[in-house]
Formats: structure tokens, sequence, C-alpha cells
């Protein structure tokens, strides 16, 4: 049995981050809200958790539905469950299902017969957060989006990482005349109103989650890289590079095992900031209405309902509270490894 | 140092053109232009003239325009040309100081960008001010206490705003000060009645409307200033020069404000042209949300309106003053600090 063994100086890095406290617990909170909406299946949903039914159990969460008639009821399209729980209950059968604790999934609309919706949270109606504007659970809707939210990040995170990693290398390292190139079309680059060109091409296609990420990439690239390229640089003019290359060290040594090495630590303390910037970048093109379509669950479009629906103010409520909560923990996150990983220690003034 | 800035006030025309060469190549290549929208308003027009008149003319209905006059549209348009001729007209007439007309309201494009002018700058000129005005107290006091309760207590308010977008401070108060508890106006720049009122009562309700606006604009760059004038002024602190000034005999707070603190405010210059696209470009989502009649909302009703004119003059504005905002920038360090040599 291997056990992972971490550099004295990477320990030293996460010992220092523990020890900031509201980080650390910012974190914590950071994944139990990832934990929540990654298993959102198994507590917000319309499926049941578990069916008894005439000696079988059936486990509908996961997996392909399962018709109504399994259960006695007459179609064959997928079981309500709510209205199987009805019927199980006034059947006093050995029968039983457990549902979720919220029972509604973040697609379908409660529709009654007597009021419209926005409908007011109720405990009864286990709408805990109220349903948004055409009846779809609030709480499903702000978790399901959360996920959207994450993957879109983090699909973000990687890409831009890898291409501001390898290209701002490169660019420091060689310098030059490609060093030149790079830094004329950085500038261009940086230049073009991303959400321009994002809304005019929202405008031409139905942009998909593929799609939004691919053009945030377009225009993302350049701050990681132009950082990058300058800790390359600096590095590159140490003395310890020039004592590797003097000892004959290949290029490829030199980059991978004494730059990166050094450079990467300090580019860690921009991964929190940039899912913070990928989480408030979608929010904002949803709200504008150029983001995924409908009937994606996005709290852009949720804070779009709440600002059109001001009676409702439980839509704009709990969708606010929701970013602030995820965008603060996100901050003091990214404070924290920004401490730990790159400390600027003050020495103070006695 | 001439050199330096001559150099790079050169550079600029370069990426200038290639900004809007690539803006341009867009708006051409994307349909739904305003040839499109002309034809289906005539479409629109035959068809309701049809139903009113209750005959059928389908045959009608489906070519609203013919060949000819599709071509005359073009022409009168400039879509009749390659991409690249026609580009390199409109730059011509840019020259010129002329950007062309709105396809929308037939308007001169600058006579629309003019009028939108004061309230952007209003906005860009006020928030820079109050930033540096309350940023660079509340850095000083920070470096002062360091690790007291005010300290920490501001650091936490500063962070939470830094965390949240401009935009979404923006909705919450939009939200809640102004929709829920009626404090302020819902959006806009001036009241309606604006034009009734006496001078004070004149001041005084636009600086109503404004105050929501302007939190929302402050609160991304604040904790940046913030932060910086507080770290530089406490490494400044620690340095020998300070040490040697009070052993001389210098009190505290003559060694702070007349030693350190004029040496803090190198690194807040560096920030200051940053804040120039700031002023007329603003942020059209904070906009959008107050409703303010500025050129970041105008530039964005032009894309969704596709009328691509406005959209690039807005474009030509706010991108020669982002490229010189950073010039600017470099010269204000210049400036400030005769140490720094540009070569």
């Amino acid at each position: 049995m291997t056990t992972m063994k971490l550099a004295p100086l990477t320990l030293k890095k996460i010992k220092r981050f523990r020890s900031i406290k509201r980080g650390y617990y910012s974190l914590l909170i950071f994944c139990f809200m990832l934990l929540i909406t990654i298993f959102a299946e198994l507590w917000i949903n319309n499926r049941a958790l578990l069916v008894y039914y005439e000696g079988h159990v059936y486990f509908p969460t996961y997996g392909a539905m399962t018709p109504g008639n399994t259960f006695g009821l007459e179609y064959d399209y997928e079981t309500n469950y709510r209205d199987l729980q009805k019927k199980i209950e006034l059947e006093e059968g050995n029968n039983f299902l457990v549902m979720p604790l919220v029972p509604y999934n973040a697609f379908e609309m409660d529709l009654r017969d007597t009021e419209f919706p926005p409908f007011s949270p109720s405990w009864k109606d286990k709408h805990y957060l109220g349903t948004d504007a055409i009846g779809r659970d609030m709480v499903a809707r702000l978790v399901y989006g959360f996920r959207v939210c994450i993957t879109f990040s983090l699909f973000l995170l990687v890409i831009t990482f890898a291409i501001g990693i390898a290209l701002g290398c490169l660019m420091g390292y060689w310098g030059g005349k490609f060093d030149l190139f790079f830094q004329r079309l950085i500038e261009i680059w940086s230049s073009i109103p991303f959400l321009y060109i994002i809304m005019i091409i929202a405008s031409i296609v139905v942009p998909n989650l593929t799609i939004l990420v691919l053009v945030s990439v377009l225009f993302g690239w350049m701050g990681l890289t132009w950082y990058m390229r300058t800790a390359t640089y600096k590095e590159k003019a140490r003395d310890y590079v020039m004592a590797a290359k003097a000892l004959g060290a290949s290029n490829n040594r030199i980059i991978f095992y004494h730059i990166l090495p050094n450079t990467i630590s300090l580019i860690v303390t921009f991964v929190p900031f940039s899912v913070a910037g990928g989480i408030s970048g979608l929010t904002a093109l949803d709200y504008l209405g150029f983001g995924l379509p409908p009937p994606t669950p996005s709290w852009g479009e949720l804070l779009q309902q709440g600002t059109t629906n001001l009676q409702a103010i439980w839509i704009i409520s709990s969708t606010v509270t929701a970013l602030v909560v995820v965008m603060v923990s996100i901050t003091f996150i990214g404070e924290a490894v920004r401490e730990g990983f790159d400390p600027k220690l003050h020495s103070t003034f006695e | 140092m001439a050199s330096y800035f001559i150099r790079r006030l050169l550079l600029v025309i370069p990426t200038f053109l290639g900004i809007t060469l690539v803006v341009f190549t867009i708006t051409r290549l994307v349909p739904g232009g305003p040839i499109e929208r002309i034809i289906s308003e005539a479409q629109q027009m035959s068809a309701t003239e049809g139903d009113s008149a209750g005959t059928s003319q389908s045959a009608a209905n489906d070519a609203p325009l013919s060949p000819e006059q599709i071509e005359m549209l073009k022409e009168f348009y400039g879509f009749d040309k390659p991409i690249f001729i026609s580009y390199i007209e409109w730059l011509g007439k840019v020259l010129t100081l002329d950007l062309g007309t709105s396809t929308r309201y037939y308007d001169p494009v600058w006579d629309i960008i003019k009028d939108k002018l004061p309230v952007s700058a209003y906005y860009g000129v006020v928030t820079t001010i109050l930033t540096y005005l309350i940023c660079i107290p509340l850095g000083v006091l920070k470096a002062i206490k360091h690790k007291s309760f005010i300290d920490s207590t501001s650091s936490i308010v500063v962070l939470i705003g830094y965390a949240l977008p401009g935009f979404i401070v923006a909705i919450i108060l939009f939200v809640w000060p102004a929709a829920q508890w009626d404090w302020f106006p819902l959006g806009g720049f001036i009241s309606e009645e604006f034009e009734d009122f006496t001078a004070a009562e004149q001041i005084w309700d636009v600086i109503h409307h404004s105050i929501l606006p302007l939190i929302a604009y402050m609160i991304g760059g604040f904790a940046t200033m913030t932060f910086l004038m507080k770290n530089t002024l406490m490494d400044h602190l620690a340095s020998d020069y300070i040490r040697t000034a009070i052993a001389k005999g210098l009190s505290f707070r003559s060694a702070v404000f007349k030693h350190a603190f004029r040496n803090s405010l190198i690194p807040l210059a560096t920030h200051f042209g940053n804040n120039i696209s700031l002023f007329l470009a603003g942020s059209f989502l904070i906009e959008k949300v107050f409703n303010i009649d500025g050129l970041g909302l105008l530039g964005f009703e032009s894309l969704v309106e596709r009328d691509y004119p406005i959209v690039l003059g807005v474009l030509v504005i706010t991108s020669i003053l982002g490229l010189l905002g950073n010039i600017l920038s470099d010269f204000c360090v210049a400036l400030v600090d005769p140490r720094v040599k540009f070569d």
C-alpha cells in the first residue's frame, strides 16, 4: 500500500490555509453545497426514493422510468409518484413509498385549478421556497441551477488554465517575436467586448453549454496567459534557471522541473476567483436572456423573473441569498488560498 | 521617455483597427441585419393589409419586395460591397468623425451617442472621485490600525462587496431599498417633472436617483483600491526610512502623512487610467437594472435590435478611451514617480 506523499512545502501551505478559519469554513460550506447539488436527485425529485409494492421493492431515482401500470395505475407513461403516494395511503395496505424531501423536479410546473403561480412558500405543498413565475419549485430550480453553473465554471476553469499555463509559459520562456505577436493579439482580443460577441452569437444559434464554454474560453484566456507570461519571465531570469542551463538541462527539463512548479503555486491562487467569475458570467448572460435556453434551470433567469415579479418577493430573495452565499464563500476561500500559497508577510511598524 | 509614449500612441492605431475589423466582420456575417428586418416588416404589412381588405393574395405575400428593391436597400445600407471594402469605407467616414446613420432611428449615430454621453460621464466621474475619496482614507486607517477591530470588520464588509458582481449588487439595491421600501426612485436618471423643479430640487433629484447606481458602480473597484492602499502603506511604514525619520524625532503622525503616505499613492496612480473606460462605457448591466439612459444601455439595446452602426459607434468611442486609458495609467505612474523610466 502506498500513501500519497506531499512535499513538505505543500503541506505547510495547506496547513497555513487551514489556519485561516474564515476560508476553511467557507470551503466546508462550499463542499457541502457541491454534495447537495451532485446528489440532488436523492432529495429533490418527483420520483420516489423507494417503493414497496405487492412484495416488490423499487428504487426509481436513477435509471429508466417505471411505467404507471407497474403499480396498478391505468397508464403506461411514467408514474406520478405523488399521486401514487395518495393512492397507497388511501388503500391502507402493506404497500408504502418514500418520497424525497422536495417531491418536485426542476422542470415540472405545479398546475392548480383554483389559483395561478407564482405560489408563495408553503410547507404543506412542500414548496419550501415557493415556486417561480410559472409554478416550478424554487428549491429545485436553485439546486439544479447551481449544478449547471458549477459545471460551466469548472469546464471554463480547466480549459482556460490549460491554455493560459501552456501559452503563457511559452511566451515568457521563448520571448522574442512569438511573445510580441501574442502580446498584440492579447491586447486586441481583450479590448473586444466579450458580451457583444456572445450576444451576437446567441442571436444566430441557440447556445448550449458547449458553445457557451467555448465562446467564454475564446474571450477569457488572456488574463491568466498574461499573468503566467510575467511569472515565467521572472523565473527565467533567476539564477537557479541559469544554473540548470549551465549544467546542461534541456528546455523541457527546465520548464517542467524548475519553472512550472514555481509558477503553478502562484497560479493556484487564481482558481477560486476564476470559478466565481464563471458563475457571475453565466448568471449575467442568463439574466440578459443570452445564456442557456429555457427550460434549463438557471440563476440568471430566476433573477430576471424576480425583478419582473416583485410581488413574488420569495423568488428574488432566495435567488439573491443563494448567490451571495456562494460568491462570498468562494471569495473567502480564494482569500485564504492566496494567504496560504502566496503569503505576503507584512513586517509591521513597531 | 517621450519616445516611449509616442510609440505607445502609435501602437493604438493597429490595435484599434484590429478591434473594429473583428466586430465589423462579425456584424456583417450575422443574419438578421436591417435588410432582413425591413423585408419582414414589409411582409407583415402586406399580410395585415391583405387581411383588412379581405382578399387572399398569398402569392404577393411571399415576396413583398422585388429583387430590385432589395438591391436598392443593400446599396442604401452599404451591404452591396465585399466586407473589406465596406470596412475601409466605414473607416474613412470614421476618420472624418462621421459614424454613419442609425438603421433604427435614421439619426446620425454621433448625435445619438452625444445625447447619452453626459449621463455616462456623470456616473464615471463621480464613481472615480468617490472611490478615491473613500478608499484612500479607509486604506490609511486600516494600515495604521492593522489587526484591530476596525480593520477586521471593514475587511469583511469590503470583501463581501468584492465578492458580489456589480449587477447583483444593483439588483439587490433595486429590489429592496428602491422597490420594496420605496426609499429611492425606481431607476432612471431624472424624474419626469424635472423641468418644473427649482434648482435645489433638481440637484436633489439627480442625487436621489444616482445614489443606488453609484454604490453598485463603486463596489467592484472598492476592495482592490482599499487593500492596495493598505498594503503599500504598511510596506512603507515598515521600511527603514520611516524608522530613520522617527528616530530623528519626527512624530508618527507626520512620518505617516509626510513620507509614507505620499509614496504609497504611486500604485494607486496605475489604476487611474483603467477608470477612463468606465467613465463612458460604464456597465450596461447596471444601466439596464436601473434603466439609466447611458451609453452602455444604448450599446446593449442597439445590439438587441441589430442597429449595427450604433454598436460600432459605441465600440469606437469605448475602445479608443480604453486604449488611451492604459497609456494614461503609465503616464500617471511616470508623473508621480520620477524614478520610473520607460524605454
